[in-house]
Parts: structure tokens; C-alpha cells; sequence
């Protein structure tokens, strides 16, 4: 059913050798680099589906290999940092990453979200971008737009749907404050932190059960914001 | 530098002053005995440069003064008839007239060109110092960017052979051994411990707080949501201030939410099992308060500004808290950082409550836009 090409890049190769035991059922092939370099190059060869991407590489840093990477290439970007830094994740996600874990990283964990990924990448291919979702109690129809809650009908102002419709179409994935604000104004100026909580306040307000624990849109701290859901 | 050098030139200001009336008076006596010879033109000119030479060098008071000073003596001495105020051609007053306007008007431009050279003078010294401020606050960006680079060095060296520790360890607790997994949750607790160092020397050497406003159910939510699963069988209650719609504060919401998640984790290890643990927001004045509330035994009077110290780890609580006990230093030093406070009170009823005190923004005071 696997068939995927997944990509290790890492200098470490006790490293590359775990993470590539715990996807050995995800994937039909894992491949290695060592280094920035080889990894771009494997890339444009290749053409894996998803790369998990070490952050300390001893040729280049990984943020411009992911950069480079993202320039030509949709393949899903995993990144493994040992900084723990929300500053550095940010900067990540913002260079095209699709997702970040720290190290020392639990395997089990590696394998769900390398999982879901694949998942998503899948699903995009076969159905197209999802329109009409139906979680519990509420309803979201994109394309239309509407929104029922317990199938009475919700209204949200425009600037709420777009927060929300940006949310969805990248459901599971991170977006940061800034790329969650370019794609609902289209631009990068004024105070999008603010701007941000105050839509994502009254949205929340709207389709959460209990707007206090959000389980639908959840604050990725310092970072941005995440739909919340499995597709 | 300067300023000594102004201080020592107000002292001999008298010195100066008289030393200008004694020109006035030598030119004025050196005129006399030539009188005869000299027209209303020679006196005024005569005069003019005593007083723009007093204007130059030592201001507009002294040059008015100056000026009127030998306003009178043109009077008295060169226009006659001579010994007295009276003037007996009209046209004289136009030339007196004509001499004091001349004089407070040089005496007024030679102040504005000094004042303003003076500014000039002020800027010059102002950007050097602002050249000097600037060179030691890119020496200390260096040094935090050095200081920055090592912190990031030793993690990465250190989680390194970590993770090969934890992921083989799982591999082979997958596989059955049961050994593995303590090994397993060894590699975890030495990173929890390589974290914490890194904390520490990220608070001791000064990390900056990026200071935003932010909301406090917000913050509460995320908390609950990072907790979730770590709390066991205990349950977890928000209580927010039902009166205050929107509660908010400048704070850093990382970090702070850091804070929230330890002293969370810590009551869970003390409290009983089936506990309840209470995470509360409220405004207290200029503050917002945070506060984690656990039934479990309290903290012994004696102990309690020591649990705050690094390494420090409580007498009482089960034995099998693994930890460096840094946890709570950590929390403090994060809440202070932020021009906040964390503290400790005995809870009515039996337990503890964990304040944070964050500085608290009303609505007012945030341009917040919305559609």
C-alpha cells in the first residue's frame, strides 16, 4: 500500500538509521543524505514525497536547504531540530516546512505525523481540496459559504471566513501568524497579531463547544494557529 | 568635561563684565581727549565695536547692558552741550537712537548665532555619545549572539546521542523489553534536565521578553491543551472572572505559558489522586493574576521561599518525583523577566496556590482593528 519515497537528511547516521526503522512501514523506499548539499540533489533527483530535514547540518543551514527545496519542489518538508525554539520554528514554517519536531523526538510520535502527512498529500490528490466538512455537531461548507452548528445556521462576517477557509485548507498543518495573515489580507502590514485575535476570539466563539479549551482552532504558542482536525 | 569648563567661566564672569566697562571706559576717555575731532559717526563706531565685542564674547545681557551703559556716556560726553542729558540739536536723538538700536540689534544677533552654534555644538556631542551607546549595545548583542550560539551548540551536542538513546531504547521496548523502557524514560528525564540548564542560563543571562498583549483565556486554553494527558486521573478546572468579558495583559505568551504548564505538572505530583487542580484568571488593579490552586499537602512554612531556589527539592511530596527541582526557579525567573512576580500562598482548605502577577492592559488601551 506504501508507496511512498521518503528522504533522511541527517549528519548523524545512528540518526538516519532510527528514523528510518521507525518509517520502514510508511514508505515503499527511505533514502539519505548527510549533508545540505547531497539533500538538495537527491531531492531534484528523486522527487521524494515527504523529507524529513535535520537542522544541524555541518555544510549549510537547514532553513536555506528547506528554502531551496520549497523553490521547486511540493514535497512535504519535516523538519528535526534540537534548538527548541518557537522563534526558530516560526522562521521555519515561514521558509515552506510543513511541520517541525524537536529532539529527542519520540518515534511512535515521528511515525503519526509522518503518517498524517502522507495522508493529506494522498487526499489532495485524489479528491481535490475539501469543501463541505462535517465535524460532530458542525457543518462547513467553503464552497457555499455556510455554517451550521447543531444544524442551526451560524453567521460569520466575511474577514471570519476567510480566517477560517485558510485554516481549514491547511487543516492539521501550523500556519504562522504571518502566513495565516497574508492569505486572509493579502498584504503584511498593521498589527496582524492583534487583528488575528480579535477574528480568531470571535470565531472561536462561534464554532467551539467551549471557547475557554478550543478543540477545533488551537493556539500554537508563539508560533500561529492550527485547525484541528483529522482529514 | 564641559560643563567643569562652564562652571569655572561663571566664575570669573564678574572678572569679564568689568573688564568690558573698563574698555568702555578707556575708549571713552581716549575719545575725550580727542573730542574736538571727532563727529557723531567716529563715537558710534567707536562705541558699536565695544559692544559687539561684549555680545560676542560674553552675551546678550552684557552687550544690553553695555549698550545702554554707553548710550548714556555718548550722551553725557559727545553730544552737546556736553555734561548734561539735554541735547540741544533734535537730530542728535535720531543718531543716540539710532546707536542703541544698532547695538541691541548686533547684541540680539550675535546671541542667536552663538545659541545656535551652541545647539550645533550640543548635537555633535550628543551623537557622539549615541555613537558610543551604540558600539556598546552591538558589543552586547555580540556577546548575547556568542552566548546564543554556544547555548545552541551544547543542545544540539547533547540531544544528539539523546536521541539515538530515546529511539532505540523505544525501538527496542517495541520490541519487548521491557528494560528498554526505562531507558527510555531516563533519556527523557536528562533532556528534561539539559533543558532546564538551558533555561537557566537563557534567564541568568538576560534572554528578552517579547512583551505583547495577549488574552488570558487564551493563554489558559493552551495551557490546559499541553497538559492535557500529563495530569493522570486529576481533573482540570478554568475558572475566569465571569465580570471582566475580555481579560488581558502584556506579557510574553510563550514563556508564560511555560510557567503555567510547570506549576501545573508540579500540582498534579502533589496532589492526591482524583484531585482537582484550578487554573484562575483575575485582575487585581494594574495586575492580572494567574493562578494554579492544588489540594495536595502545601509547602511547609519554612520551605517556602526555598522551593523558589535552584536544586532545591521539597521534604515532603512523593519520593519518586524525578526532577533537579528547577523547575519552580525556572518559573520565577521567567515570570520576573517579564517584570512580573510568582509566588506562593497557603490555599483556605488545605493546599497551595501558585500566583504569577503579569502586568494587565485594558481594552482602551489596545487599537485593536476589526471589521
Amino acid at each position: 500500500m506504501a508507496s511512498e519515497l521518503i528522504l533522511v537528511v541527517d549528519d548523524e547516521p545512528q540518526i538516519r538509521r532510527v528514523v528510518r526503522n521507525s518509517l520502514a512501514d510508511e514508505a515503499s523506499r527511505v533514502i539519505e543524505a548527510a549533508n545540505g548539499a547531497s539533500a538538495i540533489d537527491l531531492a531534484a533527483a528523486e522527487r521524494p514525497t515527504l523529507i524529513i530535514l535535520d537542522l544541524g547540518l555541518p555544510d549549510m543551514a537547514g532553513i536555506d536547504v528547506c528554502r531551496e527545496i520549497r523553490q521547486w519542489s511540493t514535497a512535504t518538508i519535516i523538519v528535526l531540530s534540537a534548538r527548541h525554539s518557537d522563534g526558530e520554528k516560526v522562521a521555519l514554517l515561514d521558509a515552506g516546512a510543513d511541520d517541525y519536531m524537536t529532539k529527542p523526538f519520540n518515534p511512535a510520535e515521528l511515525r503519526a505525523r509522518v503518517r498524517a502527512q502522507l495522508r493529506r498529500v494522498r487526499l489532495s490528490e485524489v479528491v481535490g481540496p475539501t469543501e463541505i466538512l462535517d465535524l460532530d455537531d458542525l457543518s462547513i461548507d467553503l464552497a457555499k459559504p455556510s455554517l451550521k452548528k447543531a444544524g442551526v445556521a451560524i453567521h460569520l462576517t466575511k474577514t471570519e471566513w476567510a480566517v477560517l477557509r485558510a485554516l481549514v485548507r491547511h487543516a492539521g498543518r501550523t500556519m504562522t501568524h504571518q502566513q495565516l495573515f497574508h492569505d486572509v489580507w493579502g498584504n503584511t502590514y498593521g498589527d496582524m497579531h492583534s487583528l488575528l485575535r480579535v477574528h480568531i476570539r470571535s470565531l472561536r466563539r462561534k464554532i467551539e463547544g467551549d471557547p475557554v479549551r478550543p478543540r477545533l482552532i488551537v493556539t500554537e504558542p508563539g508560533v500561529g494557529y492550527r485547525f484541528e482536525h483529522e482529514l | 568635561m564641559r560643563i567643569a569648563l562652564r562652571r569655572a567661566h561663571g566664575g570669573v564672569r564678574a572678572l569679564e563684565i568689568a573688564a568690558w566697562f573698563a574698555a568702555l571706559g578707556i575708549v571713552t576717555a581716549a575719545m575725550l581727549e580727542v573730542r574736538s575731532r571727532l563727529n557723531e559717526a567716529h563715537v558710534t563706531l567707536a562705541y558699536l565695536l565695544v559692544v559687539q565685542g561684549a555680545s560676542a564674547r560674553g552675551g546678550r545681557p552684557l552687550g544690553m547692558l553695555l549698550a545702554a551703559v554707553a548710550f548714556l556716556c555718548f550722551d553725557w560726553f559727545f553730544l552737546p552741550p556736553y555734561g548734561t542729558f539735554a541735547l540741544s540739536d533734535p537730530m542728535n536723538w535720531l543718531v543716540l537712537l539710532a546707536f542703541l538700536a544698532t547695538s541691541l540689534v548686533s547684541a540680539q544677533l550675535l546671541y542667536r548665532a552663538r545659541a545656535e552654534a551652541e545647539v550645533a555644538r550640543k548635537h555633535v556631542a550628543e551623537l557622539d555619545l549615541l555613537a558610543g551607546v551604540a558600539a556598546e549595545s552591538r558589543a552586547l548583542q555580540e556577546s548575547h549572539r556568542a552566548k546564543d550560539a554556544v547555548l545552541a551548540s551544547v543542545s544540539h551536542d547533547l540531544r544528539t546521542p539523546l536521541t539515538t538513546i530515546k529511539a532505540l531504547a523505544h525501538e527496542m521496548s517495541e520490541a519487548g523489553d521491557e528494560r528498554a523502557v526505562i531507558v527510555e524514560q531516563e533519556a527523557d528525564r536528562l533532556n528534561r534536565f539539559v533543558a532546564d540548564m538551558l533555561d537557566l542560563s537563557r534567564i541568568s543571562s538576560g534572554m528578552i521578553p517579547d512583551l505583547q498583549p495577549n488574552e488570558a483565556d487564551d493563554l489558559l486554553g493552551a495551557a490546559a491543551q499541553r497538559v492535557s494527558g500529563r495530569l493522570g486521573d486529576r481533573e482540570l478546572q478554568i475558572r475566569l472572572d465571569p465580570a471582566e468579558p475580555i481579560l488581558l495583559g502584556r506579557f510574553d505568551f510563550a514563556q508564560t505559558l511555560r510557567v503555567l504548564v510547570n506549576l501545573l505538572e508540579n500540582a498534579a505530583k502533589y496532589s492526591p489522586s482524583h484531585g482537582t487542580i484550578e487554573l484562575a484568571a483575575f485582575r487585581d488593579g494594574p495586575n492580572l493574576c494567574l493562578t494554579v490552586s492544588d489540594r495536595g499537602p502545601g509547602i511547609p512554612a519554612s520551605e517556602r521561599e526555598l522551593v523558589f531556589e535552584p536544586f532545591y527539592r521539597r521534604s515532603t511530596g512523593p519520593p519518586d518525583v524525578g526532577g533537579a527541582g528547577l523547575g519552580l526557579s525556572i518559573a520565577r525567573g521567567l515570570a520576573e523577566l517579564q517584570g512580573g512576580s510568582l509566588s506562593y500562598e497557603v490555599r483556605d482548605g488545605g493546599g497551595s496556590v501558585f500566583t504569577i502577577r503579569l502586568k494587565a492592559v485594558s481594552i482602551g488601551e489596545l487599537s485593536d482593528g476589526s471589521d
